[in-house]
């Protein structure tokens, strides 16, 4: 098993054989390396991909952009990889929960802190979902209801698991969370009423709340949205759930503070466009909230000191 | 009726000199990938995506809708040439369609399964176009204990495919189980057995399934020095277009098969694979000579293969209906129906039919396509073969290698792909079934979660199996079934000798 035990070693590890090179004036030297750590066609690469694109119809970069795919160990195999790269300013990896769950769940021996994080790109809020045949109009009617209510999510641990979770804390209600394998499978348990309200990102249910056919309850953003201005959060409600799924970018460890920051230029005028905006950010119902940097970087910190709590009560935790 | 008329408009759309080039490159491209073992749907369609930006929506879905038409069409190639199955969907066609090569029939083989893909591939078609509505309605009342309940069917098919030793395949299914456990389990949200990071998303089936049929296939026709039966070069028609014989024999599986494929490719997962396995299962049971399945039965190639190509539409049903993507293709084309501005969901039909339309046009003249230069290449993959025939080992391995490192684009899947080649060659010489193995692994996670699934949604309760309308129904289905063939054993007479033949 020596060449089990090699791989394990160079992925997770990542021995830093590449060093310190690329000196800083000439930045960017080559082209640029978007990674995402999940397969074509994943939320990670349509990201990037757009991104790519736009920077290069905007002229933001200077260099051509590849974007490859690491997939594989729930983004642990892209997070070696990156880490490899130690002091090398031209790759960017998309990141969101996963950078915080994975490195607490599993032992790889890296976290959010082996990284440089350049930007926040937004956050994907959790909204609680009911079928509007139920005929539910607040967080009051359910807890009237007086009985377990099955709840849907995705996979247990998720942000969805955490919510449901506070969520029972705060207002007492019987909660019984049903992990499901992807949005897809939460849409149709809702649909045919197999469970009495999802936790769920907008984007997978922002049809069904046009159409009326779903009733958006709660928010779990600290104010009400600008795409969702009719949705009440749950703190105004009278529970104190304020957590997000975000969306964001981070760089190799080590790199100089002058890449860092044109890193960030090159992404945040990106952000400023109105194609990011019509392209990315709407079609996805993403809530655009950048921030950046040292800013960033205690964001992470915050959110993964929320993970640790949850996940310790599961059991979860790898350490 | 309006379907036929959003139809003709959508065809109205894609008739144009360089969609009809697209949609013809597409099905090219995906045969091509298909026949690649380890390159299946899903990669085919991530590898194009990048080459949809810039053009028309229409001609970009063509474009990927033609070229998972394509693979499916592809992945029977390598299963019936090398005994290298592509993806899943396409393990069953390597059960029958290997032993017609080895007989001297593969280039009848390949014809035979390129008529019952179009076959398989209009009929779900043909729903989609008609009847995707009325079923998109009714599936979504399908959940997790239906689903538990067919894949507790798809497993009981071990049975047929057990061969001479019971005792074997029951062994080895729990083996498939144990491999089919690695990795984080969302139901619980634990980690299992990962010893080194690639295995937290589990072991890829697809190069276990590489490394048992391709790679366990040379390493043990090395040892016996099998020599393939290519017969004399030939290019002639009747060799591999079937007469009025073989199409007789092939029309009713085709027929089944492509019900079945159509109604279980819209289950999420592994919709495809098991219509395939139960297919086969069905055909077995219905033929008149079940001792001749697994030697080169046309029913038993040209049902499956039916069915997989069925269940292309099937999978795009929901897709275009509800916005939910029932099969690893479907969720790239779902990234790319949004990253073209479309808004998949119950309104996608509505806010952008026109495109929708011209895709589901694009499809049937893809398939249109695929028969006919499906048909025109087989002297071209046979006489291929033929070529390589005295290095074909080194082929093989060289396909089975670059087709597994290809599923995450890097040597992790080469390890196992190699691990799973040695299995399969100890499996293939000790007289173990390799089908009731790869049925395990495919399977099992997905009974395991929807059996929780379905505890969980219970409250507790297995009672939510009886509740259920539709759950209650397969479950008395089930119990005929088995009560019959009980009943049936009793009996002597004609059963015996059937009996004999497919047990001791």
């Amino acid at each position: 098993m020596t060449f089990l035990s090699k791989a394990a070693g160079l992925a997770a590890i990542g021995i830093s054989v590449v060093g310190l090179q690329a000196a800083a004036q000439d930045f960017p030297e080559r082209p640029l390396e978007f990674v995402a750590g999940y397969g074509p066609g994943g939320g990670h690469d349509t990201m990037l991909r757009t991104m790519a694109r736009l920077m290069e119809e905007n002229d933001l970069s200077p260099v051509p952009i590849n974007v490859v795919n690491k997939e594989g160990g729930s983004s642990a195999v892209a997070m070696g990889y990156l880490n490899a790269r130690e002091g090398d300013p031209h790759y960017l990896m998309s990141i969101t929960s996963s950078h915080i769950a994975t490195p607490l769940t599993s032992n790889i021996g890296l976290d959010y802190s082996s990284f440089t994080p350049i930007a926040r790109i937004g956050i994907d809020p959790e909204l609680l979902v009911v079928n509007s045949t139920k005929g539910y109009e607040s967080l009051d009617d359910l807890e009237a209801e007086d009985r377990m209510l099955n709840v849907g999510g995705t996979a247990t641990g998720s942000i969805e698991h955490i919510v449901t979770m506070q969520l029972a804390d705060e207002t007492g209600m019987e909660l019984n969370f049903i992990p499901f394998q992807g949005d897809g499978e939460v849409v149709t348990a809702l649909l045919s009423n197999q469970i009495d309200f999802a936790i769920t990102n907008p984007g997978p249910v922002a049809d069904y709340l046009d159409s009326g056919k779903f009733n958006a309850l709660a928010i779990s953003t600290e104010e009400r949205v600008e795409s969702l201005p009719d949705v009440p959060t749950f703190i105004e409600q009278g529970a104190d759930i304020k957590i997000s799924l975000f969306r964001g970018l981070t760089a190799a460890p080590g790199i100089s503070e002058e890449d860092r920051q044109a890193l960030t230029d090159m992404v945040t005028k990106l952000f400023e466009t109105e194609a990011w905006r019509e392209e990315y950010i709407e079609p996805n119902a993403v809530v655009p909230l950048v921030v950046t940097g040292e800013e960033f970087a205690d964001y992470l910190g915050e959110t993964e000191a929320a993970y640790r709590e949850t996940l310790g009560k599961l059991d979860m935790l790898s350490n | 009726m309006d379907a036929m008329s959003n139809l003709l408009m959508g065809f109205g759309d894609i008739l144009t000199p360089f969609n009809i080039a697209i949609i013809f490159a597409a099905g090219l491209i995906g045969t091509v990938v298909g026949a690649l073992p380890g390159l299946g749907p899903s990669a085919g369609i991530a590898l194009m995506l990048p080459l949809t930006f810039g053009m028309p929506e229409a001609s970009g879905l063509c474009l990927l809708t033609g070229v998972y038409m394509g693979t499916m069409y592809g992945g029977r190639i390598t299963s019936i040439l090398i005994n290298a199955p592509g993806d899943a969907p396409a393990i069953i066609t390597a059960y029958d369609g290997y032993p017609m090569m080895q007989q001297g029939r593969g280039a009848m083989a390949l014809g035979i399964s390129a008529f019952s893909s179009f076959i398989g591939g209009l009929f779900g078609l043909l729903v989609l176009i008609f009847l995707a509505p009325i079923i998109a309605s009714y599936a979504i009342y399908l959940g997790a204990p239906e689903y538990f309940l067919l894949m507790a069917t798809g497993l009981a098919t071990v049975m047929l495919l057990a061969g001479k030793h019971l005792a074997k395949a029951l062994l080895v299914t729990c083996f498939g189980v144990l491999v089919s456990s690695f990795g984080s389990d969302y139901v619980s949200g634990q980690i299992r057995f990962a010893f080194v990071p690639e295995l937290i998303e589990g072991i890829d089936f697809v190069a276990i399934i590489i490394g048992l049929y391709g790679l366990g296939e040379v390493f043990y026709n090395l040892e016996k020095k099998v020599k393939l039966n290519l017969g004399k070069p030939g290019f002639r028609m009747r060799e591999f277009i079937p007469g009025r014989s073989e199409l007789g024999e092939a029309a009713a599986p085709t027929l089944r098969g492509s019900v079945l494929g159509t109604l279980i490719g819209i289950v999420p997962g592994a919709g495809a694979t098991v219509a395939t396995f139960l297919d086969y299962a069905l055909e077995k049971r219905l033929s008149k000579k079940p001792e001749t399945f697994g030697k080169g039965a046309i029913a038993g190639l040209a049902g499956p293969e039916a069915t997989n190509n069925a269940a292309v539409p099937g999978s795009l049903i929901p897709l275009i209906t509800l916005g939910i993507p029932g099969s690893g293709g479907t969720a790239i084309m779902l990234g790319a129906l949004i990253m073209f501005g479309m808004r998949p969901g119950p309104l996608l039909m509505t806010t952008s039919g026109d495109i929708v339309w011209a895709m589901i046009a694009g499809l049937v003249l893809a398939n249109v396509f695929l028969l006919l230069s499906n048909v025109l290449l087989i002297p071209v993959f046979v006489n291929l073969l033929r070529t390589v025939q005295g290095n074909l080992s080194n082929v093989v391995i060289a396909l089975c290698v670059v087709g597994a490192f290809s599923l995450s684009y890097s040597p992790f899947n080469i390890w196992i792909m190699l691990i799973f080649g040695v299995v399969g060659y100890l499996m293939k010489k000790n007289d173990y079934p390799t089908g009731p193995f790869i049925l395990a692994v495919v399977l099992a996670p997905l009974a395991e979660n929807y059996f929780r699934q379905s505890i969980m949604m219970g409250q507790g309760s297995a009672g939510i199996f009886l509740d259920r309308p539709i759950s209650l129904t397969i479950l008395i289905i089930m119990a005929l079934i088995v009560g019959l063939s009980v009943v049936g054993r009793l009996r002597p007479k004609r059963r015996a000798l059937a009996a004999a033949e497919e047990g001791e």
